[in-house]
């Protein structure tokens, strides 16, 4: 029945693996492939090893242990683990998504194995819902290409563009391509900073240098760097509001 | 009694102004062909000494009657009448001394008053006295005003104070929790290093607890904090973190504020070593220099971060806050990045415990 698990261990503090390592110990079935030590490394660890279980720290350098799943679009086979961070764990609760304090002891730990070793393999819907929490704000969007997870500082953002199942984020010179409705992301970023001008434009209020009527009952957004971006009539009415 | 005249200084220099008024007044009396130079002189100088008595009198109306929101017309209304009874005060005032002078002085001629200097006598009364109303009532606002910000600035060093208190009593959630695991990992792996660490732990939080009352300690106690929780943080990161602490002897007696240090290298771990993939080496500096105490902590940063300031940089700006309300402009703070380095100075003057 009990076929060998492969387990990833993300944590910055070595000690804090070694813990989990000696834990392990009374596991001979699980089997420790990889050890990561910022939220970077964890990507591309889960990327090349694709292990049954993770233990994610959710407080790591580089990307957050949340971040990392976003990242990889991973959704079972996780533990999270934390020292202490009231806010994040609120949401934790409000969607039954288990994790381990630290300091934990090791009948702790063995009750989260258990629970995860049941769920493995199947999808959480409770993870999915914990990442799709609006309630808290975005102050950076992770871009997936390729090998690499580009961090983009929100504020670096001009405006977004929504093509088809994707939409494309526009932050200086360069465009990101990333696989999520304008919807998602809309809601995610602060309404006072980020208005949906169009069906298939968000912009970034920072950058509005000037607004033009166009026709008779369109509008057209000037941006500071010379981006010019139709506003509908309801686009036109959102920035009213904020403005 | 009005403030000029409480003071010997006040006196003299209202009656140098007086005088000089009533100097002014004699000539234009002179120049209109009232009388003779020496006549217009007797009337003008004691006149103007007298009735600026009146002037000054402006100051009680005004502060007995501030103007206050629905009180206002009648302040504007007393005003405005006071100002019309020193005009006629200062017509009766003028007309009784001219008669007075000339009774007097049986030699001397009088002064013509015609009533063409009447009126010019009242309006001018009259103009005197509104002119001290509104100086009055600038100085008031001016007063007031300067209140106003020396209680904000009180505020302010209050709300410091109590912040300061909570930093000092506060323990750090992540710090605490994130200890206790490493010792707990420990506990398993290395008992005697497990040891080390809860006194470690334990002589940190006495001390942060210790200093919470002092204004200010020796800087080889707030060193002593700071090597304990640099050992405790080494025990977490292992060899990524390097500390270098070069401490001049003769620096270490210098008296300085509680937890000026701790919380940079807190900072330097934070947002510096922590973020890189290598750690590095924090360094940590103190020197003696023309009776001045020079202190420098130095951290390696992450050269591609997007803000050179650690977490926006309200820690640092309350330190320098800090030191501005103990040493007012002795003390000096400043921070740069530069060559893939953060560095924070602080400059105090050297100041050793006074013997009790």
């Amino acid at each position: 029945m009990s076929t060998t698990l492969t387990a990833l261990i993300a944590d910055d503090e070595p000690l804090a693996r070694a813990l989990l390592r000696d834990y392990l110990r009374s596991h001979p079935d699980i089997a420790i492939v990889g050890e990561a030590d910022n939220g970077l490394q964890a990507v591309k660890e889960i990327g090349r090893l694709n292990p049954d279980l993770v233990f994610l720290d959710i407080q790591m350098p580089k990307l957050s242990g949340l971040e990392v799943l976003e990242a990889t679009q991973r959704r079972s086979g996780v533990i999270f683990t934390t020292a202490f961070d009231a806010h994040a764990l609120k949401a934790f609760d409000l969607h039954a998504v288990d994790y381990l304090l630290k300091p934990f002891s090791p009948t702790r730990f063995d009750e989260a194995l258990r629970k995860a070793r049941a769920l493995c393999g199947e999808a959480q819907p409770s993870v999915d819902a914990l990442l799709a929490d609006n309630s808290q704000r975005l102050s950076r969007v992770l871009i997936r290409e390729r090998e690499q997870v580009h961090v983009l500082p929100v504020d670096t953002i001009d405006y977004v563009e929504a093509q088809d199942d994707y939409i494309r984020i526009h932050a200086g010179q360069r465009a990101h391509l990333k696989t999520q409705r304008l919807s998602d992301l809309e809601a995610r970023l602060d309404p006072a900073s980020f208005v949906r001008v169009h069906r298939s434009y968000l912009i970034n209020l920072a950058c509005l240098v000037g607004l033009e009527r166009n026709g008779s009952d369109g509008y057209v957004a000037c941006l500071r760097n010379g981006q010019r971006i139709p506003v509908s009539r309801s686009g036109y009415e959102r920035l009213r509001q904020v403005m | 009694m009005h403030p000029m005249l409480a003071s010997l200084r006040g006196l003299i220099s209202y009656s140098a102004l007086a005088s000089l008024v009533g100097a002014l007044l004699a000539c234009l009396l002179w120049l209109t062909g009232a009388g003779s130079l020496p006549a217009a002189t007797l009337f003008a100088l004691p006149f103007s000494l007298c009735f600026g008595l009146v002037v000054l009198s402006a100051y009680h109306v005004c502060r007995s009657l501030p103007f206050a929101g629905h009180a206002a017309f009648n302040a504007v209304a007393v005003r405005g009448g006071a100002c019309l009874v020193a005009a006629v005060l200062g017509l009766l005032l003028g007309l009784g001394w001219n008669e007075a002078s000339q009774a007097m002085m049986h030699s001397g001629p009088a002064l013509e008053l015609a009533p063409s200097w009447r009126v010019a006598l009242a309006l001018a009364s009259g103009t005197a006295y509104l002119l001290s109303i509104l100086a009055h009532e600038m100085h008031a606002a001016a007063l007031a005003a300067r209140e106003a910000t020396d209680r904000a600035q009180q505020a302010r060093l209050l709300a410091r104070d109590t912040e300061l208190q909570l930093l000092r009593t506060q323990i750090d959630p992540h710090f605490l929790f994130n200890s206790l695991n490493a010792i707990s990992a420990l506990t398993r792996l290395d008992l005697p290093a497990a040891q080390a660490m809860i006194v470690d732990l334990a002589e940190f939080f006495r001390h942060t607890s210790l200093v919470a009352t002092q204004a200010a300690i020796p800087l080889a106690d707030e060193l002593a904090l700071c090597t304990h929780y640099l050992r405790i943080e080494q025990h977490r990161f292992g060899p990524k973190l390097q500390v270098d602490m070069q401490i001049a002897d003769a620096a270490r007696p210098a008296m300085v504020p509680p937890l000026c240090l701790q919380p940079l290298l807190e900072n330097a771990l934070k947002h510096g070593i922590r973020q890189l993939d290598d750690g590095g080496t924090l360094q940590l500096e103190a020197l003696l220099r023309d009776g001045w105490l020079h202190l420098a902590v130095r951290n390696p940063v992450d050269a591609t971060a997007t803000s050179a300031l650690p977490g926006n940089g309200q820690g640092l700006r309350n330190l320098r806050e800090r030191l501005a309300s103990l040493y007012g402009n002795r003390a000096r703070l400043a921070w740069q990045q530069h060559d893939g380095h953060f560095t924070v100075e602080l400059a105090l003057p050297f100041e050793e415990a006074t013997r009790s």
